[in-house]
């Protein structure tokens, strides 16, 4: 062995005053930039960061993204200049499975895509395979599928208020809001045997009639609903912190809303009386009377005062409803089997959160061919791309909740 | 049934139109070729005869023999739903110009009816898989994806481009395809 040349110690690393020289390093334990090569040029621009800007990973489980969603933000101090949503998360293939599944086992697939509002993912399928089947609907049973999908836009928009507060960071509102949904999930089921996948809708009719318990509970909360809904909005609406943080955040104008296909709440806050229950009539809903709230403004405040107004009608649809209710049958005689003939039909419906839609196209079997599931909050979440940027990253949330997308839904 | 569209249909379109126009219950439809698509779209977004300025859906279709893009529009100047389908796209490389000038909304959309069937369209500036994974390699709601087969195809690493993705898959007899004439 030669001599061993005395151990010298490496000169110590000095830290860097520079902030570049940090952010070269590894930023956290999720890796936000994906470890392949960009596929788009919107890709490629996104993932290049320009002079002081950082990625910073939101999801797939945070408390403010309303299912598995992850959002690539990227952040030049605290505000946001672009993001990247990327979805999947909570994929099923539901319209693979529709595919291959026969027309009655089908409606129990829908009900899981926006499970706060499951009866609105099953009505459009069902209309859509009526029409294929020229399939009178009971009266009855029209009024009960209006009876309980406007109980359960109430309890979709309810929870919607106590969510945007969370968001906002109030906790109290969520609890609130949670005693009204869980009073609307005992009555519905109650009607439909289940609290939150209800299962109810059938092809020409629905699964239950009213009962008596339905009845008591409807009738019980019904006579102090409006204090109730009064109750919660005393809570938001006189909070100044919510109410100036809402006021001017997100605002989005006519025309971008229809550019970027917002339907529902989203577009009647920027000021356009769309809602398909009066611009395009299905069921029952040319004999009912109700207005169509809108607010001018297109900001968060908008959308939520929007959807507030909207629990005002439903109540108000409910009591007509239940004072118009006819005697019937409330299932029109369909065979257990059903093959329509080879064709195509669409139908859309007014829910909680925009137009949900549904296009199928039977070959004549007792499968659906293909069956196309249109949800609005797959549509309403892209949206968040032209909102967000240029606010702090809190704000970007509550523009987020204030859209109200269910990512149930979203990923299908 | 909204017979005054179709009238305005016919008369606007009438040598583009693939087939007759069909109408049934709120549903008319017509039938275009997938070049047309840009014309047609934004000639019945902005003629304010027509005036659908409303995208409601955009959905792929595969009809086991050939690739169709379908279109629902809505207009307050009818009553009915306009449903465009741009047909005759092939299977091996199904191409149609894409819409998001004038429905940036549909750009979702576009990209989930390539994650879906692989269409290409032309001119969505950020044509990517959004629901399935990166690297995965087939189009689950083609004819020729079956359940349990084809999703274990996908070999967990490396990304392919996007051209090498249109190969059909190999080996798959075509008579097994559930098809329709529709």
């Amino acid at each position: 062995m030669t001599a061993t040349a005395p151990h010298v110690h490496p000169p110590q690393e000095v830290p860097s005053d520079d902030p570049r020289v940090q952010l070269d390093e590894a930023i956290g334990v999720f890796e936000s930039i994906p470890p392949y090569p960009p596929r788009t040029e919107r890709e490629s621009e996104f993932y290049t960061l320009g002079d002081g800007e950082m990625f910073i990973n939101v999801g797939p489980q945070h408390p403010s993204t309303h299912g598995v969603l992850r959002i690539v933000l990227k952040i030049d101090g605290e505000v946001v200049v672009d993001l990247d949503p990327v979805l999947g998360y909570l994929h099923r293939g539901v319209e693979k499975l529709c595919e291959n599944a026969d027309y009655h086992h089908t409606i129990s697939y829908l009900d899981p895509l926006e499970y706060i509002s499951s009866l609105y993912c099953e009505w459009p399928g069902v209309l859509a395979f009526e029409k294929l089947l020229d399939v009178e609907v009971p009266r009855r049973a029209e009024y009960l599928r209006v009876l309980s999908t406007e109980l359960n836009r109430i309890l979709s928009h309810s929870l919607f208020m106590g969510w945007m507060a969370l968001d906002l960071g109030g906790l109290t509102p969520i609890l609130w809001s949670m005693i009204e949904r869980d009073e609307i999930a005992e009555m519905l089921s109650a009607l439909t045997g289940q609290r939150l996948l209800f299962n109810y809708l059938r092809i020409g009719g629905v699964n239950g009639d009213l009962n008596h318990e339905f009845l008591s509970r409807l009738g019980d909360w019904m006579s102090r609903a409006t204090t109730h809904l009064d109750n919660n909005l005393g809570l938001l609406n006189e909070n100044e912190i919510f109410v100036r943080r809402m006021r001017g955040l997100g605002t989005m104008d006519k025309e971008t809303a229809f550019r970027m296909g917002l339907t529902g709440p989203n577009l009647r806050a920027t000021g356009v009386p769309l809602d398909f229950r009066r611009a395009h009539p299905y069921s029952v809903f040319p004999e009912l009377e109700f207005d169509i709230p809108t607010r001018d403004e297109g900001d968060c405040l908008a959308r939520y005062l929007v959807r507030i107004d909207e629990i005002k009608q439903s109540l108000r649809i409910i009591d007509q409803c239940l004072h118009n209710m006819p005697d019937g049958p409330i299932m029109a005689k369909v065979p257990r089997l059903l093959r329509p003939r080879p064709g195509r039909a669409y139908a859309a419906v007014e829910g909680p959160r925009g137009q949900y839609a549904a296009y199928v196209v039977s070959d004549g079997t007792d499968q659906p061919f293909r069956m196309r599931i249109h949800d609005p909050s797959f549509v309403h979440l892209q949206s968040v791309g032209l909102l967000m940027p240029g606010h702090l990253i809190a704000d970007a949330m509550a523009v987020m909740a204030s859209l109200d997308p269910i990512m149930g839904g979203v990923d299908k | 049934m909204d017979a005054a569209l179709k009238r305005r249909l016919q008369d606007r379109f009438g040598a583009r139109l693939l087939g007759p126009i069909h109408q049934r219950h709120d549903q008319t439809e017509i039938r275009i070729g997938p070049g047309d698509v840009p014309d047609v779209l934004r000639a019945l977004h902005d003629e304010p005869g027509f005036g659908f300025i409303l995208l409601a859906d955009l959905a792929g279709v595969d009809t086991g023999d050939v690739m169709q893009v379908v279109y629902h529009v809505w207009s307050e100047t009818s009553s009915d739903w306009l449903r465009i389908i741009a047909d005759g796209l092939s299977r091996e490389d199904p191409r149609v110009p894409s819409i998001t000038f004038l429905w940036q909304g549909a750009e979702w959309m576009e990209r989930e009816a390539y994650d879906m069937f692989g269409i290409t369209f032309e001119g969505n500036r950020d044509l990517r898989r959004i629901y399935m994974p990166p690297d995965y390699q087939s189009f689950p709601l083609r004819k020729d994806f079956f359940l349990a087969d084809d999703a274990a195809r996908s070999p967990g690493a490396g990304v392919r481009p996007m051209e090498q993705t249109h190969a059909p898959v190999a080996g798959r007899a075509a008579t097994m395809i559930r098809k329709t004439r529709a």
